[in-house]
C-alpha cells in the first residue's frame, strides 16, 4: 500500500535518509535500546542484563505470538467482524524472524562462562543450597528434558513454527488481495486448523522452556496457559494501539465503527477473566495442595528467607489488581469499552501490567548472596526497559517496513468477507 | 366500549420506511410507542431514540450478590457454624471460598439477567391489545408497524393520526383497548 508518508515531524537534527520515515526511527530507537541492554551486561554483569533482556524479549514475543494466533482464530472461525483489523496484524506477524535474530544471543548463553548466565540447569556445577544441580535428583529427573541440546532444538522449532505459519498466512492473505481468488482463503483457513495446535504447543514449551525453567525444581501445568492469556491480551492491546493510530493517522477513518470497538473490548474483557482464571487456579492449587516444591515459587515472590515480606508480595498484589479488578470492572462499562478512547487507556494499562507480570515470573530468578530474590526496585530495572524498547523498537520496526512496503494494501480488499466486516453491526 | 382506544396503529411496507417513520415519531416527542417488524431492522434502536437496556445493571446486582453470598456461606460454615480445621488450613480464607463465591457470581448474574430480561419487558404477558389487530400477522411475515399508544402524553387521536399519515403511514386504525 503506499501509506501517507508521515512527515508531520520533519525537522529532524542529524537527518539521515532512515530516520526520515517511522520504521527508520524506530529502528534507531531499537537498536539504542539493545545498546543500553549490552550496556548493562557491562554494568550488572551478564546474570543480570541476559535476564532482564529476557524480559523484554519475552514481552514482544508475547505480543507476536498473540497476533499470529489472532489471525488463526480468525479464519478458524471464518470470522467477518476482525477482517479489517486481521491485515494489521498480518503486518505485525513480520516482526517473528528478527524476533529470533534477537534471541540468538540468548541461544549462545549456554556456551560461555559455565553456560548457566541466565538458566542454573545449563550448568552441572552450578551450586544450589543443597549441592549441585548434577546431583540434584530433581533436576536428574528432569534431565532428559532440561538440557542445552533440547533447549537449542526446541528453540528452533519454535521459531520455525512462527515464522512459517506467519509467512503462509500472509502469503495467502496478501496475494489474495491483488488476484482474488477464494483459495487463498480456504488455505488459511487449513493453516488455521493445523496452526493453532502447532502454536499452542510452541507458545507453551517456549514458556516452559525459558521461563519456567529458570525455577526447575518447579512444576506448574498451567504456566503454558497462563502465557498464552498474556499473549492474547498483549496482542489485543497492541492492536488497539495499531488502530488508533490508524485512525488518527486518517487511514482507518471510516473503517472502523462503534461495533468493531465493542467487539475487541468484549475479547479484551473475556481474556482479562481467563488469565484471572487460570493464574489463580495456578496460585489456588499451589496454595491447597502445600508442597514444598511448589511452594517454594510463591514464597520466593512474597517473603525474605527470615520471613519478612519483600517488594515482590506488593508486585504480587499488584498483578492481582491490576491485571484483573481494574480492567475487569472497566471493562464491565458498555460506554468505556465501546469507544477508541476508552480502550486505548485501559489497553495502556494492562500491556503495562503483563510487562510487570512477566517481570514477576523471570526477575526472582536473580538471587543475592541468601537466595533471596534480588528487590524489583533494582537497577535491572533499567535493562528491562532498555530490552523492552530495544526488542520493541525492532519489532514496531518490521511491523511498519510490512504496513509500507509488503505490497498489500490497507485492509483485504477482496477477502470474501471484507464486506461483512465494514458493515459490521450489531 | 371504554371511550379511550388503546393507540393507533399504522402499516409500512418495507424496512427503510418504518426506519424514517421512526425517526419522526421519536423527533414528534412521542414516548409510549413501539415498532413492530418480522425481522430485525438494524439501527432501529436509534432511529426510534431507545435508550440502551438496564437490564446489565440487573447482571452487575446478581454478580454481587452471588459473590457475596458464596464467601459469606464459606466463612459461615466453616468459620463460625460448624468449625473444622482441614489439612492445616485457617478456618476461613477467601483463597477457598474463592471457587464457591465464583459459581454463585455467574449463577446469581444468570438468573438476575433472565429475571432482568422478563421484568423489563413486562413478561409473561398473554394478552396485548395488539393481537386484536386482524392484519398484525402481517408483522410476523412482511408488514412493518408502528404503534402509538393513548396513554402517551403527547396522544391526539386526529394529531397523532395526521402525523402517522405524514410520515407514509397506510390503514391507520384505531386500536381496541
Amino acid at each position: 500500500m503506499s501509506a501517507p508518508a508521515t512527515t508531520v515531524s520533519a525537522p529532524l537534527t542529524g537527518a539521515s535518509a532512515a530516520a526520515a520515515n517511522p520504521a527508520g526511527k524506530a529502528l534507531a530507537v531499537g537498536l539504542a535500546g539493545l545498546s543500553v541492554s549490552a550496556i548493562g551486561v557491562i554494568v550488572s554483569g551478564a546474570h543480570a542484563a541476559a535476564t532482564s533482556y529476557l524480559v523484554g524479549f519475552s514481552y514482544w514475543t508475547a505480543v507476536a505470538i498473540g497476533m499470529l494466533m489472532l489471525v488463526l482464530i480468525h479464519h478458524i472461525f471464518d470470522a467477518s467482524w476482525s477482517t479489517v483489523i486481521r491485515r494489521q496484524y498480518e503486518h505485525g506477524l513480520a516482526a517473528f524472524k528478527w524476533l529470533f535474530v534477537l534471541f540468538l544471543p540468548l541461544l549462545a548463553t549456554p556456551f560461555i562462562s559455565g553456560g548457566d548466565t541466565i538458566w542454573p540447569w545449563m550448568n552441572p556445577a552450578h551450586v544450589m543450597h543443597h549441592g549441585t544441580v548434577a546431583e540434584d535428583v530433581l533436576y536428574q529427573k528432569k534431565a532428559a528434558f532440561l538440557n542445552v541440546p533440547m533447549f537449542i532444538g526446541a528453540t528452533l522449532v519454535f521459531f520455525a513454527v512462527w515464522v512459517w505459519l506467519s509467512a503462509r498466512l500472509r502469503k495467502a492473505s496478501f496475494t489474495q488481495d491483488t488476484d482474488g481468488d477464494l483459495k487463498w482463503t480456504t488455505m488459511n483457513r487449513k493453516t488455521a486448523a493445523f496452526g493453532i495446535p502447532m502454536n499452542a504447543l510452541a507458545l507453551t514449551f517456549a514458556a516452559i522452556f525459558w521461563m519456567k525453567s529458570l525455577e526447575y525444581h518447579w512444576f506448574s501445568t498451567m504456566y503454558g496457559v497462563w502465557f498464552f492469556a498474556n499473549c492474547i491480551r498483549a496482542a489485543l492491546a497492541f492492536g488497539v494501539f495499531i488502530m488508533v493510530w490508524l485512525t488518527a493517522r486518517g487511514d482507518y477513518r471510516g473503517i472502523l465503527n462503534k461495533n468493531h470497538w465493542h467487539c475487541i473490548g468484549t475479547l479484551g474483557h473475556a481474556f482479562v477473566i481467563f488469565w484471572a482464571y487460570v493464574t489463580f487456579s495456578q496460585y489456588f492449587l499451589i496454595w491447597n495442595a502445600n508442597v514444598p516444591e511448589e511452594t517454594f515459587w510463591y514464597n520466593l515472590r512474597e517473603i525474605h528467607a527470615d520471613g519478612t515480606p519483600s517488594q515482590w508480595k506488593w508486585v504480587g498484589l499488584l498483578i492481582l489488581f491490576g491485571h484483573f479488578f481494574v480492567p475487569f470492572l472497566y471493562l464491565l462499562s458498555f460506554r468505556l469499552k465501546s469507544t477508541a478512547a476508552g480502550l486505548l487507556r485501559i489497553n495502556i494499562w494492562i500491556a503495562a501490567i503483563i510487562l510487570i507480570d512477566l517481570c514477576y515470573n523471570i526477575l526472582p530468578s536473580l538471587k543475592d548472596a541468601h537466595g533471596d530474590p534480588l528487590p524489583f526496585l533494582s537497577l535491572n530495572l533499567v535493562w528491562v526497559a532498555a530490552s523492552v524498547v530495544g526488542v520493541g523498537g525492532v519489532c514496531v520496526w518490521a511491523y511498519l517496513r510490512s504496513l509500507a512496503g509488503s505490497g498489500a494494501k490497507l485492509i483485504p480488499v477482496r477477502d470474501p468477507r471484507i464486506k461483512e466486516s465494514l458493515t459490521y453491526h450489531e | 366500549m371504554s371511550a379511550q382506544p388503546h393507540g393507533l396503529i399504522a402499516t409500512f411496507d418495507t424496512a427503510a420506511e418504518i426506519y424514517h417513520a421512526a425517526e419522526q415519531v421519536r423527533d414528534a416527542g412521542y414516548r409510549h410507542w413501539d415498532c413492530i417488524t418480522p425481522c430485525p431492522v438494524h439501527g432501529l434502536d436509534g432511529a426510534m431514540g431507545v435508550r440502551r437496556s438496564i437490564v446489565p445493571r440487573f447482571s452487575l446486582a446478581g454478580g454481587i450478590t452471588g459473590f457475596c453470598a458464596g464467601m459469606t456461606m464459606i466463612w459461615w460454615t466453616g468459620a463460625v457454624d460448624y468449625q473444622l480445621t482441614v489439612g492445616g488450613k485457617p478456618l476461613f480464607s477467601p483463597m477457598f471460598a474463592f471457587p464457591i463465591s465464583y459459581e454463585l457470581t455467574i449463577l446469581f448474574t444468570a438468573f438476575a439477567t433472565i429475571f432482568g430480561i422478563f421484568a423489563t419487558n413486562f413478561l409473561p404477558m398473554h394478552y396485548h391489545p395488539v393481537l386484536k389487530y386482524d392484519h398484525i400477522v402481517r408483522g410476523l411475515d412482511d408488514k412493518f408497524f408502528v404503534v402509538v399508544e393513548a396513554r402517551d402524553p403527547k396522544f391526539d387521536t386526529k394529531a397523532t393520526r395526521a402525523l402517522l399519515e405524514k410520515i407514509g403511514g397506510k390503514h391507520i386504525t384505531e386500536l381496541e383497548a
